[in-house]
């Protein structure tokens, strides 16, 4: 590198080690840097930690988690959808972690801290974003434009698509741009039979596609195919599903320039005014509790889109906009429909597969829904009770025994994931006397559902039922949402980008307006939600953001 | 998702406090003869229960899982059996701790090696199809 004169410990230094922190260590450290990843939490050795095929009778409380552990400790993050009796040792402890909300609004702040971060127990569902989406504020007079477009992101879609593995089905719509995909899962009889119908009564407005998913259907980069095992969140030995530990990671460490360090919390960056450069970072050791100082060129901010927004507001740097920890969006959910199906009784699923369908978006696409704007995507499934149902039904003895062995009817469920609009007053500010264990100023978050987000929310349990009764389902039920803010664990917006340094943080390469040398590219970056789950966006931007830091450095920009 | 629904079922309507009363010493002092009735009456629920250490894994619940309240209320219940053969008309009634006894004792046994190996649970079938043909 040209810029080695400097005497920085490191060329970059990464804050996070999970979904995007993964992807900055291998870019960087690939392009030539001397990388140092911060991690706060612990290491993780997949052979030690990885618990995925541990059976249920091995589980003291067989998988129903340790309530009082859970009531003591993680009484938060238990209502995370993939946290379990062996997962929940990949959430934070909420008592050393603590955080404040107004009393009437709560917000569910989902936190991982170990090497790989939330990388480990994600939801694995992965859509690109299209000029729908990238246009939306301009277009809708929302907040600020995004600084870039589909054909900005769309190479780097394909880079992180074909390194993390996706297998999918393409389809060829304009607004779920397909990619590279891995051979699409399997749908089951009656997702079958559900996608006919819907092709029948809705044409192309309306379409049903399998999940895609950060799952291997093939052999990648040394990385098994999936197994279909199940507990994707407990880890995966086989190295199947994409995680900061099962790939991006290992090929950082193979350049022989990461040097990561876990139980490194970072207070704070280190401003130098004279350079308008960060000099460093001071972390805590999260064992010790001593404090130490790392320097490097480069920043990058990859430590959760809160957890990010708190290093910056604690350090007081880079918020010449007053937009850090403002515009905290996540997906409104819990809304949309599930209904039973005759027939099909002599066939059943074999083995667990990890994805579901998805029915993209089709609100605010071809036409103007009156009563909201932007709109959500389904996912679901279909699928049979087994014993559970008897456990709840009259008869013992031998007829219960019996019973054990029946499957219930098949029953299908949609659950909207429903986009939310960016609200500078859905803000975190750091917390005037509230400190976690290692004395690091806290967050106060306070957020709450803005009206075209309920309405969106509403429309899930319409449409929901529409695409049911197409395909003859009977005993429709709604769910009891919406989900409590944060709860889709999407949470995003926190220091945006936009094309001007007075209302935005970051410019349209993740990089900072005010302090040249610094990145963020969690999902603080974001401008707008979108309606698709949101990592792989994060992942293609901060790949991006990367080739870009790396350019300005050796053109001694930085 | 059967898997949280049985959970949140479980876990409904329970005030956080109570959970931190130690279980195990209550259990033991306050009913010393439930263990006998409670294997018996997990056995007449679902024969084989006993041979798949289901008493034990009601017993691990009782002491470290359930509140106190519902703990009590399900000794209260076994302590008022004078037969397990009353097991069928109380299984009409199905009165509330009742329906978490017999909750207890099924999962405890489609969640054991015994039972996921007989109802073909377990091994995993290690691939996926979504249209199989129902054994049998």
């Amino acid at each position: 590198m040209a810029a080695h004169q400097s005497r920085a410990d490191f060329d970059a230094i990464v804050v996070g080690s999970g979904m995007t922190g993964g992807w900055a260590a291998k870019e960087l450290t690939e392009l030539g840097l001397r990388t140092l990843v911060l991690e706060a939490g612990r290491p993780i050795v997949p052979e030690k930690d990885y618990t995925e095929h541990k059976p249920p009778w091995d589980m003291p409380f067989r998988g129903l988690g340790d309530r009082r552990q859970m009531a003591a400790r993680q009484s938060t993050q238990r209502h995370s959808v993939s946290f379990d009796e062996l997962s929940h040792v990949f959430w934070t402890d909420d008592v050393d972690n603590p955080y404040t909300t107004p009393e009437d609004r709560p917000f569910y702040w989902f936190r991982a801290r170990q090497v790989g971060g939330k990388s480990i127990i994600w939801g694995r569902q992965v859509y690109r974003w299209s000029d729908l989406d990238f246009e939306a504020n301009l277009r809708d007079g929302i907040a600020v434009d995004w600084p870039i477009r589909y054909a900005d992101v769309a190479p780097w879609y394909d880079h992180v698509e074909r390194f993390i593995g996706v297998s999918g089905q393409a389809e060829g719509l304009s607004h779920l741009p397909d990619g590279p995909f891995l051979p699409p899962m399997q749908m089951n009889c009656v997702e079958q039979h559900i996608k006919q119908r819907m092709q029948e009564k809705f044409g192309r407005d309306r379409i049903m596609t399998i999940g895609r998913v950060a799952n291997l259907t093939a052999a990648l980069h040394g990385r098994a195919p999936c197994h279909y095992c199940g507990p994707c969140q407990r880890g995966c030995i086989t190295r199947s599903y994409f995680s900061s530990v099962n790939a991006t990671l290992p090929a950082a460490r193979a350049t022989g320039r990461l040097t990561l360090r876990p139980f490194s919390i970072v207070r704070s960056l280190i401003y130098d005014a004279r350079k308008n450069r960060i000099s460093g970072v001071r972390i805590v050791d999260a064992q010790t509790k001593t404090e130490r100082v790392y320097t490097g060129k480069l920043v990058f901010l990859c430590a959760s889109a809160l957890e990010s927004a708190r290093i910056l507001l604690n350090s007081g740097v880079a918020n010449s906009s007053d937009q850090v920890g403002r515009n905290i969006m996540d997906h409104i959910k819990w809304g949309g429909a599930s209904g039973d199906f005759d027939g099909w009784t002599d066939r059943r699923e074999i083995g667990e597969r990890p994805n579901g369908i998805y029915v993209p978006r089709f609100r605010n696409v071809a036409s103007r829904h009156p009563d909201f704007l932007r709109g959500y995507g389904f996912q679901g499934a279909a699928g049979r009770d087994g014993w559970g149902a008897a456990a709840r039904a009259p008869g013992i003895g031998v007829a219960l025994k019996q019973r054990l062995r029946q499957l219930g009817p098949w029953s299908m469920s949609f659950w909207g994931y429903g986009e939310v609009l960016p609200n500078p007053d859905n803000r975190a500010t750091i917390h005037p006397t509230l400190v976690d264990k290692w004395g690091i100023p806290s967050l106060h978050i306070a957020c709450r559902w803005g009206e075209n987000d309920l309405a969106i929310h509403r429309d899930m349990n319409v449409t929901a039922a529409e695409l049911l009764e197409a395909a003859g389902a009977k005993n429709i039920e709604h769910p009891s949402g919406p989900s409590v803010p944060g709860g889709s664990n999407h949470e995003m917006g926190s220091a945006r980008m936009g094309r001007d340094r007075k209302t935005s943080v970051l410019n349209g390469w993740n990089q900072s307006w005010d302090v040249p040398n610094l990145f963020v590219t969690d999902g603080a970056a974001m401008t707008s939600s979108g309606w698709q789950n949101p990592s792989l966006t994060y992942m293609a931007l901060t790949a991006r953001a990367c080739h870009h830091a790396v350019d300005l450095l050796k053109h001694h920009e930085l | 998702m059967q898997r949280r629904e049985l959970i949140q079922w479980l876990l409904a309507t329970v005030a956080i406090d109570d959970l931190f009363a130690v279980g195990r010493e209550v259990h033991r002092r306050a009913v010393p003869s439930v263990d006998a009735t409670l294997a018996a009456a997990a056995e007449r629920i679902l024969p084989g229960a006993t041979q798949a250490g289901v008493p034990a894994f009601i017993e691990k619940m009782l002491a470290d899982w359930l509140t106190p309240e519902e703990r009590a209320a399900i000794l209260a219940g076994l302590a008022g059996l004078s037969d397990v053969s009353q097991l069928e008309s109380v299984d009409q009634a199905n009165p509330d701790w009742y329906a978490r006894f017999k909750f207890l004792t099924v999962y405890g046994y489609c969640t054991s090696e015994v039972g996921m190996r007989e109802l073909g649970l377990w091994p995993q079938p290690w691939r996926y199809d979504g249209c199989a043909p129902v054994a049998g």
